[in-house]
C-alpha cells in the first residue's frame, strides 16, 4: 500500500458523492440547461455520401414561422476563422491537412455531412425549418473502403490534397527485422480484420453557447473531456482570444473518447450565438450520434510471424491500413500507438511495421476507449493460431513468451520499459480460477450432447499512464491541481479532469480526505470551469496516476502550509501538530483541538504581516512519479449455438493489476464496462455502411448495443503488486477491459469451433458470420 | 391542446402541441429534467417513466395521450426527502457511472420490484434487459435491485 | 390512427411517417377486453399486450398467443402496445402476426360500409400492409380457442432478448392418442408476411412425432422460401436457421402437449 497519511477512505468503496444527485434525476447535463432567450438549434444534412453542393436555398426555411435564423456554410464561413482539430492541436496530428469548411459549402463527404444550421425556437421547429433547407447535389462515386481510397483512381476527397490519403505510407523497423525472419523456423501469415464500430454514449454531443454581445465574452455549457480543449477549439475558430471563451460542463453522459475538443457542429453553434446575440442550444438526436459523430476501428492487419519450432515468437512484420473516414481526426495518430504497442508484454527481438491511413466518405475516425486496441487483438488472436499449429496450450505459449520481471525492466523491442508488468502472475491465477482441466472435461461432454462451449485467454498492458519516461503526450505528461482550505473547512480540490462517469469526485476526494485528515464529506471537487480550474483532460487512463497522485501530494503540500499557519496561530511548533477529523491539534493533547475551518476564518482575516503565510492555497504538480502499466488477462467462456450461430458468454475473469485501487467499487466498475463494449463489438455492434454511401445503423434496431442479458457476471481478482512509487502507486484502468475483451471472447468462440477447423481473423461474428465460418471451414456439415 | 394530468403526486397543466412527447413535456414544460431522452425511438429505455401504475416509455407517448394519467417520474420517488429504498440501494451498491441511464433504470426497476418482489438474478435481467447502459456492464445494477429486494423482504419479515 | 403508439411514434420522430392527423382511440373503452364465447376468445383490438399477456383466458384458451407475448419487445412496450395495434402494423418480423396467421385468426372491423369479417389469410396483404380500408378501424381479433391435446411452442432467434425475430416460429400442434391431427406452423422474418408452411403441416398431420419426422417436415417447410437479405441476417442464415426453427419448435409443441394434458 502507499505510505499515504491516514487509509480509512483510499482503498475502500466509498459510497459516491455523485449518487444523491444522480439518483434523484438533480443531474445536470447539457439538455438541462435552459437560458432566457434561448433558442435551439438542427442541422440539414446531406442524404448523399459524396457530391458537390451545386445550391443551397434556404429561403422557405428562414420564412416557417419560428425560425430565428439560417445559416449555410458560406455564412458560417465569412464569420468564423480555419482553424485545425483542438485535440490534434494538442497532441501533434500527423499527416497532410485537408481544407475544408466549417459546415459544407462546395461538398459533402459523407453521408449525414451538415450542410446548413437552423435556429429557431424550439427543436421540433428546428428540424422542421430543416426540412424545408433545399440543396442540389451533384452526385459524385463515393469512396467506401481504404482500398479504393489508396486507388489513384479514386475521386479525392479533398481538393487540396489530391488524393484520399490521410497519412502517408511509412515503415519502422525495430531489432533485426530480416535477420529473425530469416533464422525462424517458420514463418505464418495471417490477415486480420477489425470492424468499424463506435463509443455510443448514452448521452450523445451537445452544448448551449452563450454570447454576451455587452461584454464580448462566450459562454459555452458543453459535455466534454477537457473543457480547455473546448475552450480552444472554439476560440480558434471565432478568431477570438481563449480568454474571451469560459466552458462550463456539469454532468456528463459518458463519452469514451468522443466528446474531446469542440465538433464542428458546436463550433458552428458557437458562431451563431454570436451572430445572433442569444443563447443557442444543439444537442444531437441518436440518428446523428450513430451517423456523423465519430466511428473507430476499422483497421486491417497483413501479419507475418516468425517462429520457433517450440512455440516462441520472434519477430512480428506487420502491414496496417486504416480507415480515418472523411474528416480529420484521431485516426491519423492511432498507427504509431499501435507500432509502439504491438510486442505488449511479450520478448519480441524484432519488430517490422508499416502504415497508411486511407480517407473515405464515412465518420470521421475518432477516440474509442482505447483507440490501439487492434496491436492488442491482433497479438492476442495469432498466438491463439499459432498455439494450434504446434500442439501448445494458449495458456502455456503465452507464459512462455512473457517478458520476465527482471531488475532492471525488460524493455518492449519498441522502446518502452515493461517496469512492475505481472502478466505472467495474471495468467497463471487466471488459469488456477478457470480450472482449465475441469473446464476441458466440461466442453467434451457437451460436445457429445452437441453443445459446442469454448474457453478463450487474452492478455494485454496499457500505459495507464505508462512508465518512466512519460510517453509522446508531451503536454499530457504533467498534472496541476489547485488546493485551498476555504472558510467553511472545506478543502477544494481544483482539478482539469472532467469526470463523465469516472467518478473522480469521489475519488480524489479520498485521497485529499485521507492525506489532508477532514473527514470524505469536508472535500469539494471542483471541476468543470476553464475560467477556474487548472489545464486537464480525463482520458487515456491517466487519471489514477496522474490526479490521484496531484490530490496526494498537493494535499501534502497544502497541509504543511496550513500547518505553518496554524503553529503561528497556536503558537505552537508545527512540528506538534497533526490534522484529524477536521480539527488541528497539539499531538498527544487534545483539548488543543481547534476545527480547520477557524483556521481557516483567521487567515482571511487579513491581519498578518509579511512573514506570515495566510494563503491557504497551494499549486500543484506531478509528472506521474515512476508511473507504470495497468494490464491483466481476462478469460472468457462461451456457448455457441451452432445450428444458429448465436453465442452466449457464460463466464467471464479479469485478474487485473492496476496497483493499489483507490475505490475497488469504481475500479471494478471501470473493468466491467469496458469488457461490456468489448463483447459489443463482437457480437453485435458495426456501424455498417452500404457500397452507394448510405449508412446503414442509425437507429437502435440497426446499431445494436450489449443488454444485461448479454453481458454475464465478470469475476474480478485484483494482483496490486508491489508499489513502483512508494507514494502514488495507483495506476488507471479506464480502457483496459476494451481493450482485451475482443481477443478473449474471439479466442473463446474459436476454441468452441475447434471441432470444425475454423480459424477467425476478424473481429465482428454476428450469428450469420458463425454459420459461414462452419461452413467454410467443415462444408461436409 | 390543454391538458391535466398529476405529475408526482402534483396536478400541473400545460399546452403541450400534439406532435410533442411526453418526455419532452416533462422535461420542457414542467422543467422535469431527471427524464432522459436517449434515442427518440423507443429503444434505450432512459425515458421511462410510471404512467398510472406502469412503467412506459415517456418518448413513445404523445404527451396530450397523457392528460388526467398520473405520472412518477424519478423527481418523485424520494420519501419525505430521502432516498426510497432502490435508490438508497443502488447507492450502496455502486451501481452507476455517469448517470445518464439512471433515471430508466430506476422507474423500470421501480415497477418491476413492485409486481415481481421476489424475482431472481435471471428474471430482473431479462426485465431490465430493455434498458441500455453503456457504462457498468450491467452488473453493479442488477446488485443494486437484487439489494433493494432483499431489503423490502428483511423489512416485510419475509425470507 | 394511433393507438399503443410504440409503433407510430417512433416513426414520428424519425420523420419518416408525416400524417396530417392523427386520430387517438385510446380513450375508447369498448375496444378494449378479452372475453371467450362459442369456442372464440375475441381481444378488443385496443387490449394492451401486458392485459393480454396476464389474462387467464388467454393463458387457458389461447395458449399459442400467451407463449409468444412475452417476446414481445420489453415490458414498458406491452405497458402500451396493442394487439390489434400490433396486428393492424403487420410487421412481418413480429411476433403476433405470426400466431394470428398460425391460428386462422379472425379480424373484425367496420368502416363506412359496415362490419366484415376478415380471415388471416386475407388479413396480411404485404410489407406493413394489411386489407383494411382507409375508413375501417379495427374492432377485436378473434382467435379459435384451443381443443383437448393441444401443443404451442414459439421458437425465436434474435440478436438479442426482446428484439424482433431474425426468423421466429409459431408452432400449434395437436396429439389425439399419440397421433398429430392438427399442424399448424407460421414463420415470422421469412417474408414480407407471416408465412403458413403448408407442406409441412400437409407432412405432420396423420404421423407420430419423432425427430426424423420433424427433420422432413423443416425441408419441406423451407425448401421454396426467399427470405430476406438485411443487416441481422442473410437470406440464406434466414433460410437455414428458419429449418432449425421447424425442428426446436415442433420438439417443443409435442412437449408441451404432453404437459398440457
Amino acid at each position: 500500500m502507499t505510505a499515504i497519511a491516514a487509509e480509512r477512505y483510499t482503498g475502500a468503496s466509498i459510497k459516491r458523492s455523485e449518487d444523491p444527485r444522480i439518483l434523484t434525476g438533480a443531474g445536470r447535463y447539457v439538455d438541462d440547461i435552459k437560458l432566457p432567450g434561448m433558442l435551439h438549434a438542427a442541422f440539414a444534412r446531406s442524404p448523399l455520401a459524396h457530391a458537390r453542393v451545386l445550391s443551397v436555398d434556404v429561403s422557405a426555411a428562414r420564412a416557417l414561422p419560428g425560425v430565428v435564423a439560417v445559416l449555410t456554410g458560406a455564412d458560417l464561413d465569412a464569420m468564423t476563422v480555419p482553424a485545425p482539430d483542438p485535440l490534434l492541436a494538442l497532441l501533434g496530428g500527423a499527416g497532410p491537412t485537408p481544407e475544408f469548411t466549417l459546415l459544407a459549402t462546395d461538398k459533402v463527404r459523407l453521408v449525414g455531412d451538415p450542410v446548413a444550421i437552423v435556429v429557431a425556437e424550439s427543436r421540433y421547429l428546428a428540424e422542421d425549418g430543416c426540412d424545408l433547407v433545399e440543396v442540389e447535389y451533384d452526385d459524385l462515386p463515393p469512396v467506401m473502403s481504404a482500398a479504393f481510397a489508396l486507388d489513384p483512381n479514386s475521386p479525392p476527397l479533398f481538393a487540396n490534397l489530391g488524393n484520399n490519403i490521410a497519412r502517408p505510407h511509412s515503415r519502422h523497423e525495430f531489432g533485426d527485422v530480416s535477420g529473425t525472419f530469416a533464422s525462424a523456423d517458420r514463418i505464418m501469415d495471417f490477415h486480420i480484420d477489425v470492424h468499424r464500430h463506435q463509443n455510443v454514449p448514452m448521452e450523445g454531443r451537445g452544448c448551449v453557447a452563450s454570447y454576451d454581445v455587452d461584454l464580448g465574452l462566450m459562454t459555452v455549457y458543453a459535455a466534454t473531456q477537457s473543457v480547455h480543449i473546448t475552450r480552444n477549439g472554439i476560440a480558434a475558430r471565432l478568431g477570438i482570444d481563449a480568454d474571451k471563451v469560459r466552458v462550463l460542463a456539469g454532468d456528463i453522459g459518458g463519452s469514451f473518447g468522443l466528446k474531446i475538443g469542440a465538433s464542428r457542429e458546436e463550433q458552428a453553434v458557437a458562431a451563431v450565438s454570436r451572430h445572433l446575440g442569444r443563447p443557442v442550444k444543439w444537442v444531437e438526436d441518436r440518428g446523428e450520434n450513430l451517423t456523423v459523430s465519430g466511428q473507430a476501428r476499422e483497421e486491417s492487419f497483413d501479419v507475418r510471424a516468425a517462429i520457433s519450432g517450440d512455440g516462441d515468437l520472434l519477430g512480428l512484420d506487420v502491414k496496417m491500413v486504416i480507415d480515418t473516414g472523411a474528416y480529420p481526426g484521431m485516426g491519423t495518430m492511432v498507427p504509431s500507438i499501435v507500432e509502439a504497442m504491438l510486442p505488449g508484454p511479450y520478448q519480441l527481438a524484432a519488430l517490422g511495421f508499416e502504415s497508411t491511413g486511407a480517407i473515405t466518405n464515412k465518420a470521421t475516425y475518432v477516440a474509442y476507449r482505447g483507440p490501439w486496441a487492434s496491436e492488442t487483438f491482433i497479438r492476442e488472436r495469432i498466438l491463439d493460431v499459432i498455439a494450434k499449429e504446434l500442439g501448445l496450450d494458449p495458456v502455456e505459449i503465452r507464459l512462455r513468451n512473457v517478458a520476465q520481471r527482471t531488475d532492471p525492466p525488460a524493455s518492449m523491442i519498441t522502446g518502452r520499459p515493461l517496469a512492475g508488468v505481472t502478466t505472467k502472475e495474471s495468467l497463471e491465477r487466471v488459469a488456477q480460477l478457470a480450472d482449465y482441466p475441469a473446464f476441458r472435461r466440461r466442453q467434451a461432454e457437451a460436445r457429445e450432447q452437441g453443445r459446442y462451449l469454448g474457453i478463450g485467454v487474452a492478455t494485454f498492458i496499457e500505459a495507464a499512464p505508462g512508465p518512466r519516461p512519460p510517453g509522446p503526450d508531451g503536454t499530457l505528461g504533467m498534472e496541476s491541481m489547485r488546493l485551498r482550505l476555504e472558510e467553511d473547512g472545506s478543502v477544494a480540490l481544483f482539478t482539469g479532469q472532467m469526470p463523465h462517469g469516472q467518478s473522480h469526485q469521489t475519488t480524489l476526494a479520498q485521497i485529499a480526505a485521507d492525506e489532508f485528515g477532514v473527514p470524505f464529506e469536508q472535500v469539494r471537487v471542483v471541476v468543470g470551469d476553464s475560467d477556474v480550474v487548472p489545464f486537464g483532460l480525463t482520458g487515456g487512463s491517466r487519471s489514477a496516476t496522474m490526479a490521484g497522485g496531484v490530490a496526494l501530494h498537493g494535499a501534502r503540500q497544502l497541509k504543511a502550509k496550513v500547518l505553518d499557519f496554524a503553529a503561528y496561530v497556536m503558537e505552537a511548533s508545527a512540528r506538534d501538530l497533526v490534522i484529524t477529523d477536521g480539527d488541528v491539534w497539539v499531538r498527544g493533547d487534545p483539548a488543543t483541538a481547534i476545527p480547520v475551518s477557524e483556521i481557516a476564518q483567521r487567515a482571511a482575516s487579513g491581519q498578518f504581516g509579511a512573514d506570515v503565510d495566510a494563503d491557504l492555497e497551494v499549486e500543484a504538480t506531478f509528472d506521474g512519479g515512476q508511473g507504470g502499466w495497468s494490464g491483466g488477462t481476462h478469460c472468457a467462456i462461451v456457448d455457441v449455438d451452432v445450428e444458429t450461430g448465436i453465442v452466449k458468454v457464460v463466464r467471464y475473469i479479469a485478474v487485473e493489476d492496476c496497483g493499489a485501487l483507490i475505490n475497488p467499487a469504481v475500479v471494478e466498475g471501470q473493468i466491467r464496462g469496458g469488457v461490456a463494449q468489448g463483447i459489443g463489438a463482437v457480437l453485435l455492434e458495426r456501424s455498417a455502411y452500404a457500397e452507394d454511401g448510405n449508412f446503414q445503423s442509425a437507429t437502435f434496431m440497426d446499431y445494436l448495443m450489449p443488454t444485461a442479458c448479454d453481458v454475464p457476471r465478470i469475476e474480478i481478482e485484483h494482483l496490486q503488486t508491489v508499489p513502483l512509487d512508494d507514494d502514488v502507486n495507483f495506476r488507471g484502468v479506464g480502457e483496459g477491459g476494451m481493450i482485451v475483451a475482443p481477443p478473449t471472447v474471439v479466442n473463446a468462440i474459436e476454441d468452441a469451433l475447434t471441432p470444425f477447423g475454423v480459424r477467425i481473423y476478424e473481429q465482428h461474428l454476428p450469428p450469420g458470420r458463425i454459420l459461414e465460418l462452419i461452413a467454410a471451414a467443415d462444408p461436409g456439415r | 391542446m390543454d391538458i391535466t394530468l398529476k405529475v408526482n403526486g402534483t396536478a400541473c397543466t400545460g399546452s403541450p402541441e400534439a406532435r410533442k412527447t411526453l418526455a419532452d413535456f416533462l422535461r420542457d414544460d414542467l422543467n422535469l429534467t431527471g427524464t432522459h431522452v436517449g434515442c427518440e425511438h423507443g429503444v434505450c429505455g432512459a425515458c421511462t417513466v410510471i404512467l398510472d401504475g406502469r412503467a412506459v416509455r415517456s418518448c413513445l407517448m404523445l404527451a396530450v395521450q397523457a392528460a388526467g394519467s398520473e405520472v412518477t417520474t424519478i423527481e418523485g420517488l424520494a420519501v419525505d426527502g430521502e432516498l426510497g429504498p432502490l435508490q438508497q440501494a443502488m447507492w450502496d451498491a455502486h451501481s452507476f457511472q455517469c448517470g445518464f441511464c439512471t433515471p430508466g433504470f430506476v422507474m423500470q426497476a421501480t415497477a418491476f420490484l413492485g409486481d415481481h418482489p421476489d424475482a431472481d438474478e435471471q428474471q430482473i435481467r431479462e426485465a431490465l434487459s430493455g434498458n441500455i447502459c453503456r457504462c457498468t456492464g450491467y452488473q453493479s445494477i442488477i446488485e443494486g435491485v437484487l439489494l433493494a429486494a432483499e431489503r423490502n423482504r428483511a423489512r416485510s419479515g419475509r425470507p | 390512427m394511433l393507438a399503443g403508439g410504440q409503433s407510430l411514434i417512433p416513426l414520428l420522430a424519425l420523420r419518416l411517417a408525416r400524417p396530417e392527423v392523427l386520430i387517438d382511440i385510446n380513450g375508447i373503452d369498448e375496444l378494449s377486453g378479452v372475453s371467450a364465447t362459442d369456442g372464440q376468445v375475441a381481444i378488443g383490438a385496443m387490449t394492451r399486450e401486458y392485459v393480454a399477456e396476464g389474462s387467464e383466458i388467454v393463458a387457458d384458451t389461447v395458449p399459442l398467443l400467451a407463449a409468444a407475448l412475452p417476446l414481445v419487445g420489453h415490458e414498458a412496450i406491452r405497458s402500451r402496445g396493442t394487439i390489434g395495434g400490433s396486428l393492424a402494423h403487420a410487421d412481418p418480423a413480429a411476433e403476433l402476426p405470426a400466431v394470428a396467421r398460425a391460428l386462422d385468426a379472425e379480424f373484425v372491423v367496420r368502416g363506412q360500409s359496415g362490419e366484415r369479417v376478415i380471415p388471416a389469410a386475407e388479413w396480411f396483404e404485404g410489407y406493413l400492409m394489411t386489407s383494411r380500408r382507409s375508413d375501417e378501424l379495427l374492432l377485436a381479433v378473434r382467435f379459435p380457442a384451443a381443443g383437448p391435446g393441444t401443443g404451442v411452442s414459439f421458437q425465436e432467434v434474435a440478436r438479442r432478448h426482446g428484439d424482433f425475430a431474425i426468423v421466429g416460429l409459431g408452432v400449434s400442434l395437436v396429439l389425439s392418442g399419440g397421433v398429430i391431427s392438427d399442424a399448424r406452423l407460421a414463420f415470422a422474418g421469412l417474408s414480407d408476411v407471416p408465412v403458413r408452411a403448408v407442406a409441412a403441416e400437409d407432412l405432420l398431420v396423420g404421423e407420430r412425432p419423432s425427430a426424423e419426422l420433424f427433420d422432413e417436415a423443416a425441408r419441406r417447410a423451407t425448401g421454396d422460401v426467399d427470405p430476406p437479405d438485411d443487416l441481422h441476417g442473410s437470406s440464406d442464415y434466414r433460410k437455414t436457421v428458419a429449418a432449425v426453427v421447424v425442428r426446436r419448435g415442433l420438439a417443443a409443441a409435442a412437449d408441451n402437449a404432453r404437459e398440457r394434458r
